[in-house]
């Protein structure tokens, strides 16, 4: 019982996961100044955020359903959060695993996009609800290739099981090679999936003011914007379980440490990628994810298939 | 002695980020050039926790350049009134804090402040980025005295 209460409040829950991933969207932030030739927010600009934004009043508009559009910033945060007890892995014994959780994952981490739409729609404003119906289209152009791509490193090691996974490839390190264009392809669909420069159509400043979250004020903000960034560490510990699983026979502390590394290294991949690239549009962005992403992808999964019939049987 | 250390945190946090939206109540885009200015990766605001919102309700400072029209003043009223508490009006430029060369023509209020109360006058024309830190940074010094 207290355990689990541990668990789900203090580590790997709620407490550990905040603060992890206020400091990655602090890492997010200084990268990208760093490479823009600024200076950069302080260490502890995202904490300061969060709680000025908890400290401030919150206007629900006369129009906005008040329980729909209160309700959902909090969806959002408790998926990612949840999505979260299943991915990080650093020892030889996952802390929570069962045959199936990377598809439990992949779908908690779409409870947030769709609590953002249904926030943004139901807040009755023209600029929220262009964002929301972006952000849907959006969704079903990335989703299919990070699918595949998470999907298809399952496919090789022929389990469910994300523990499984990453003891496949730490095992049999030299495989993980085989899955190069998997990790690029699910890296750029993670990246439309935290709305991250090239594909944060659904928030486009210069064009629909704040997008979804446009209505949004106080507290309710604060959760939605720690929701996106607990869904940044989220997915950057699923790459980085599937893909590149490492220091796993290191022990718990030494391993904690190469984990760590790992995330900030998936972070900084996604900082490069927003500094260098401009926004796309949404027919763009679609068509990017539907001709040249989704087939890389099954070629991925043939190159997978392939290389199972060959080396492993 | 809970309550007050909590306000102290808030404070700090308040002091540490200032989101701002911009507005110009009918500037002759002189004074919005150097808020912009201000903005780029030279001044890089972003290392006082300054950030841009493009929405009245993620912002906690308005700041104002020009004198307010009759046209505009409705809608900086709407504005104003669209940002959530505790909020802050920076009046940037000669123009925002009196009128300027503007004050008593026919379809000119005067200064931002006979519509919305102001915190922080910067005047100039047009001011300078460096006027225009100088007075945020006053504004967020004075929110700390003031607790």
């Amino acid at each position: 019982m207290i355990s689990a209460l541990f668990a789900i409040l203090v580590f790997p829950g709620i407490l550990f996961v905040s603060a992890f991933s206020l400091a990655a969207e602090f890492a997010d932030r200084k990268i990208h100044a760093r490479l823009q030739n600024r200076v950069g927010p302080p260490w502890f600009q995202p904490l300061a955020d969060f709680i000025k934004l908890l400290g401030k009043a919150e206007l629900i508009p006369t129009n906005a359903r008040p329980l729909i559009f209160s309700i959902t910033p909090v969806f959002a945060l408790a998926s990612a959060i949840t999505a979260y007890l299943y991915v990080p892995l650093w020892t030889k014994d996952a802390l929570f695993s069962f045959n199936g959780d990377v598809i439990v994952v992949l779908y908690l981490l779409t409870i947030p996009t769709m609590a953002f739409f249904i926030g943004g729609w139901y807040s009755t404003s023209l600029y929220a609800k262009i964002g929301s119906v972006r952000l849907m289209t959006q969704l079903f152009a990335y989703e299919v290739p990070l699918f595949i791509g998470i999907l298809s490193g399952a496919l090789l090691a022929d389990t469910w099981s994300l523990y499984g996974i990453a003891l496949f490839y730490h095992n049999n390190p030299m495989f993980r090679f085989f899955n190069i264009i998997g990790f690029a392809v699910s890296l750029i669909a993670l990246m439309g999936k935290l709305e991250k420069v090239p594909f944060d159509i659904p928030e486009a400043e210069t064009e629909i003011v704040a997008g979804v979250c446009t209505e949004y004020s106080g507290k309710f903000l604060a959760l939605f914007r720690l929701a996106l960034d607990v869904e940044m560490v989220v997915g950057a510990s699923l790459l980085a379980a599937v893909y590149l699983p490492s220091g796993m026979s290191l022990g718990p502390i030494a391993g904690f440490a190469v984990y760590i590394v790992e995330i900030f290294f998936i972070v900084a991949l996604i900082s490069l990628l927003r500094t260098v690239f401009a926004r796309l549009r949404i027919d763009q962005m679609v068509s990017f994810c539907w001709k040249y992403m989704a087939p890389l992808g099954i070629a991925q999964l043939l190159i997978n298939l392939i290389v199972k019939a060959v080396l492993i049987k | 002695m809970a309550i007050k250390a909590v306000k102290k945190i808030l404070t700090w946090a308040r002091i540490k980020s200032p989101w701002i939206i911009h507005f110009n109540t009918g500037a002759c885009n002189a004074c919005d050039i150097e808020i912009i200015a201000a903005l780029t990766p030279r001044y890089d605001l972003e290392r006082f926790g300054v950030l841009l919102k493009g929405t009245p309700r993620h912002a906690d400072v308005l700041v104002c350049s020009g004198p307010v029209t009759k046209e505009v003043e409705p809608r900086l009223k709407r504005i104003y009134e669209q940002m959530v508490e505790p909020k802050f009006v920076i009046a940037v430029g000669t123009c925002a804090c009196t009128g300027g060369v503007f004050s008593g023509c026919y379809n000119i209020k005067g200064g931002i402040d006979t519509v919305i109360p102001v915190s922080a006058y910067i005047p100039g024309c047009p001011v300078s980025p460096k006027a225009i830190i100088d007075g945020t940074v006053k504004l967020l010094v004075s929110l700390e005295e003031k607790k």
